[in-house]
C-alpha cells in the first residue's frame, strides 16, 4: 500500500515538469495513432459499432492508427486519473453521465463545438445537459439506457400471472406466486432478482414516492434520504428485495453478472439494461435457448397504471485537455456518433443519443418496453463533486445495511445523508 | 527465507568477531554502506518526502489537471484527527494487525515443531505443500477463496450444508464484518504460516541437541524444554518474524480489495485501504497522504520499540 501511494505521489509530482512540457507543443497532423477508452460494454455488446467507426476514421486519416481500449466501469476513472498525473492521457475517453461534471468543472476536458458533430441539434435533452457545464460544452453524448424488467414469459405463465404487472402492488403478488411455485424446491429461484448494492434500481423507488437524494438550499447542498418520501421508496424497495430475491445483499448487479445469473434459469426476473438481455441469450457465457420465452416491460409505479421512474444511464464521450491530437479525437467521435453509428447502438437495446432514432426500435417487442421506460427517469444531483458519492459507495452503503438488516431504514438514510452532504459540500 | 536462513549463522558468526580485538578500520563499513545508502534514498526517501509534502497540500482534481497543490499547513491532519471514522479505522486497523500476527506466529511455530518431529517422507510432503502455499501469488490465492465462499455457487457452503453444520445455502460470508475478517484473516494467515513455519524450523535445526538432552535428564517436560530452552534460544528469530509480519499485517491491502470486488464498504476499511479510497476514489490525495503519512509514523514506532529491545538485549549484536 505504502508502495502504492508512493507512486502515486510519484506519478502525480514528479512526472507533473515532464507532462507540462510535454502538453505545450500541440502536433495534430504528425500522429500516427490516437488512443480511445471506452467502457467493455462496447466490447461484448456492439463490437461491430466500433469497427465500422474505426474504418470509417482511416479511411479519412489513412496511416493513422485508432487504439480502442476497453476499460472497466470500476477503475476507469482511477486510472484516467493516473494519466493526467503522468500526462499521458487517451485522447478519447468514455464517462457514465454522472461522472461528467467534475471533470468539467475542474479542467480535465476540452471544451467542444456542438456544431461539428453529427446530429447535434436533436441530441437527448438529459445526455446533452450532462456534457454541459456553465454553458459550455465539453462532451458528445454517447448512448442512454433505461432499465425495465426482463422476465420470462414461461415462467410467469405456469405460476398463472396474467398480463404484466401495472403496478407494484400487483408486481408484489405476482412475484409472491412465482416464489410459492419455484422457490420452495430451489433455494437458489429469485421471482426478482435484485442484488443488494444495485443503486440505480434501489433508488427508483426513492423517486417513485416522490423522494429524492439531494436538494440545493441556499446555496448548500442538503442529503434527503431521510425525509418522509423517500422513506417510504427504500420501505417499499426493502420489501420487494426481501420478499422476492434471494441475491446476495452485499454485491452488485455486475458481479455476478445478473444477466448471466438469470440464464442458469434460476431466475424470473431482474432489472437490466436492453443490451443485458442479448447478454442472456449469449450462445458462449448465456443460454440461448431462452430465446423464446424472455420478455420485457417496464417497471410499474406504486400508483397503479404509471411507470416507475428509472434511472437515466447513459455515456458520453469527451476529449482530455492534455490530447494532443484533439483534431483527430473530434473526428473519431464524429464517425462514432454518426447516424449509422447511432443506429447501430440502438439495434442492440441501447437508446441512441438523438431523437431523430426514436423509433427504431418501435416495432421491437423485446426493445420497445426499453424506451418506453426512458419516458419516466430520474437523475443524480448535478453537483460537481457528485461523482464522489458514487465513487465512495455511499448509496450502496446504505443499502447493504437496510438489505441485511445491519440497520434501520431511517438510520441507514440517516448517516448516508451525512456523508452525501459532506461529499456534495466539500 | 532466504534472509532468515542466513540470519542464523550471521548472527552467532557476528558476535564472535565483534567481541574479539579487531574493531579496526571502523569506517570501512560505512563505505561500503554508502551506495545502497544512496540507492535506498532515492527510491525510497525521495518518494516519502513527495508524501509527506503531498500530505500538507491541498491536491484533488483540479490541483492534478494543473499538476500543482496549494499549501494548507497542517489542514489535512486536523482534519483526519477530527473525523471518528478515522479512529475507528486506526483501531481496527490495530485489532486486526494483532490477531493476524498472533494468529500466524502461533500456528507457523506449531507447524514448525511439528516438522521437526515428523519423519522424512512426512516432512517432505508438509514442506512441499507450505512451498506451495507460500509461491501463490496473493491475486491467484485471494480469487480462489473468493470463490470457495462465493455467495451462490461456493464450495464453502456446499460442504457445510452436505455436512450438516447447518443450512449454508446462500450464506453471505461478507454481511457481516466479523465474519468477513474472519475469511480475510484466514486466508492472510494460510498465505503467512509458511514463511513463520519454514524459518523457524530452520531456527530449531540449530538449537543444540545437546542442551533439551540435558533438560530432559533434568526432568523438564516438553513444554518447559520449549519453554526454557528452544524459546530463548530462538527468541532474535521470533523478534524479528513478530516484527516483520506486524509491518506486513499492518499495511495488508489486497485481501480485502479483491476479497469485497475492489469496492469495500466502510465497515471494511483498514487504514491502508481509507488512505486509498480517500486519494484515489475520491480524488483527496492530500488527505489520503495524510493518512498514509500518519501509518508509516504508527509503522515506525512498532519498528523502534523492536530494533531498540533487539540491540538492548544484544541477542543480535
Amino acid at each position: 500500500m505504502k508502495a502504492r501511494i508512493i507512486v502515486a505521489a510519484l506519478l502525480a509530482v514528479a512526472l507533473s515538469a515532464a507532462a507540462s512540457t510535454a502538453s505545450g507543443s500541440v502536433s495534430s497532423s504528425k500522429a500516427d495513432s490516437i488512443t480511445v477508452w471506452l467502457m467493455g460494454d462496447a466490447q461484448s455488446g456492439w463490437p461491430n459499432v466500433v469497427a465500422e467507426a474505426n474504418a470509417a476514421f482511416r479511411a479519412k486519416h489513412p496511416g493513422v492508427d485508432v487504439k480502442v481500449q476497453y476499460q472497466t466501469w470500476g477503475d476507469h476513472l482511477t486510472k484516467f486519473d493516473a494519466s493526467i498525473a503522468g500526462g499521458d492521457t487517451p485522447d478519447v475517453l468514455e464517462f457514465g453521465n454522472s461522472e461528467m461534471t467534475k471533470y468539467m468543472a475542474s479542467g480535465a476536458l476540452k471544451q467542444l463545438k456542438a456544431a461539428n458533430f453529427p446530429n447535434s441539434k436533436t441530441w437527448l435533452q438529459g445526455l446533452k445537459a450532462s456534457c454541459t457545464y456553465n454553458g459550455k460544452l465539453f462532451g458528445v453524448p454517447y448512448y442512454a439506457g433505461a432499465r425495465a424488467v426482463i422476465y420470462r414469459k414461461d415462467q410467469y405463465k405456469s405460476a398463472g400471472i396474467k398480463g404484466t404487472p401495472k403496478s407494484q402492488t400487483e408486481f408484489l403478488s405476482a412475484g409472491k406466486k412465482l416464489m410459492k411455485k419455484f422457490g420452495k424446491n430451489d433455494p437458489n429461484f429469485s421471482a426478482f432478482y435484485f442484488a443488494g448494492k444495485n443503486w440505480y434500481a434501489s433508488l427508483a423507488y426513492v423517486y417513485d414516492y416522490g423522494g429524492q437524494i439531494a436538494t440545493r438550499k441556499n446555496g448548500k447542498w442538503v442529503g434527503t434520504l431521510e425525509k418522509p418520501n423517500a422513506i417510504k421508496g427504500l420501505n417499499a424497495v426493502k420489501n420487494v428485495v426481501g420478499t422476492l430475491s434471494r441475491a446476495s445483499r452485499t454485491t452488485d448487479e455486475a458481479h455476478p453478472q445478473q444477466a448471466l445469473v438469470f440464464a442458469k434459469g434460476h431466475v424470473a426476473s431482474f432489472i437490466g439494461n436492453g443490451w443485458e438481455w442479448p447478454y442472456a441469450l449469449n450462445k458462449d457465457s448465456g443460454n440461448p435457448d431462452l430465446a423464446n420465452v424472455v420478455g420485457a416491460y417496464p417497471m410499474p409505479s406504486h400508483v397503479q397504471g404509471k411507470l416507475m421512474p428509472e434511472f437515466l444511464g447513459g455515456s458520453d464521450l469527451a476529449i482530455p485537455a492534455q490530447s494532443k491530437n484533439a483534431s483527430l479525437a473530434a473526428d473519431w467521435i464524429k464517425a462514432f456518433t454518426s447516424t449509422s453509428a447511432e443506429t447501430g447502438l440502438a439495434k442492440v437495446g441501447n437508446i441512441p443519443n438523438t431523437t431523430k432514432l426514436a423509433n427504431v426500435n418501435k416495432d421491437n417487442p423485446q426493445l420497445a418496453p426499453f424506451a418506453k421506460a426512458a419516458s419516466s427517469s430520474w437523475f443524480v444531483p448535478t453537483a460537481p463533486n457528485w461523482v464522489n458519492v458514487e465513487n465512495a459507495d455511499v448509496l450502496q452503503n446504505m443499502l447493504v445495511q437496510i438489505y441485511t438488516g445491519k440497520k434501520s431504514v431511517i438510520s441507514a438514510a440517516k448517516s448516508a445523508d451525512k456523508q452525501i452532504q459532506n461529499i456534495l459540500n466539500g | 527465507m532466504a534472509v532468515a536462513e542466513s540470519e542464523f549463522p550471521l548472527v552467532s558468526r557476528r558476535r564472535r568477531r565483534l567481541s574479539g580485538r579487531r574493531v579496526a578500520s571502523a569506517l570501512a563499513p560505512y563505505a561500503l554502506l554508502a551506495p545502497a545508502a544512496a540507492i535506498i534514498g532515492a527510491v525510497l526517501g525521495y518518494p516519502l518526502y513527495l508524501l509527506v509534502r503531498l500530505s500538507f497540500e491541498k491536491y484533488g482534481l483540479f490541483e492534478l489537471v494543473r499538476h500543482h497543490g496549494t499549501w494548507v499547513g497542517l489542514g489535512n491532519y486536523r482534519k483526519i484527527f477530527h473525523d471518528s471514522q478515522f479512529w475507528h479505522v486506526v483501531l481496527r486497523t490495530v485489532v486486526f494487525t494483532a490477531v493476524n500476527v498472533t494468529l500466524t506466529m502461533v500456528l507457523g511455530t506449531a507447524i514448525a515443531l511439528l516438522i521437526a518431529r515428523l519423519g522424512r517422507f512426512m516432512r517432505l510432503l508438509l514442506t512441499t505443500a507450505l512451498v506451495l502455499v507460500w509461491a501463490t501469488p496473493v491475486v491467484v490465492a485471494v480469487n480462489i477463496w473468493r470463490w470457495m465462499v462465493d455467495y451462490e455457487f461456493g464450495v464453502a457452503n456446499w460442504t457445510l450444508t452436505k455436512l450438516h453444520f447447518g443450512n449454508f445455502v446462500h450464506h453471505d460470508w461478507f454481511a457481516s464484518s466479523l465474519s468477513g475478517f474472519g475469511v480475510i484473516t484466514a486466508v492472510i494467515v494460510w498465505g503467512a504460516i509458511p514463511f513463520v513455519a519454514i524459518t523457524v524450523y530452520a531456527g530449531l535445526s540449530q538449537v543444540p541437541q545437546e542442551l533439551i538432552e540435558a533438560a530432559q535428564i533434568d526432568g523438564a517436560r516438553a513444554w518447559n524444554v520449549f519453554r526454557e530452552v528452544t524459546l530463548p534460544l530462538l527468541k532474535p528469530i521470533f523478534i524479528i518474524l513478530a516484527s516483520l509480519s506486524i509491518i506486513w499485517d499492518f499495511q495488508v491491502f489486497n485481501q480485502v480489495w479483491i476479497m469485497l470486488g475492489e469496492r469495500p464498504s466502510p465497515d471494511y476499511y483498514l487504514m491502508s485501504i481509507y488512505a486509498f479510497v480517500e486519494s484515489f476514489r475520491i480524488n483527496e490525495y492530500g488527505l489520503g497522504s495524510a493518512i498514509a503519512v500518519v501509518m508509516v509514523a504508527m509503522m515506525m514506532v512498532a519498528t523502534l520499540v523492536y530494533i531498540r529491545q533487539m540491540v538492548k538485549t544484544g541477542e543480535v549484536r
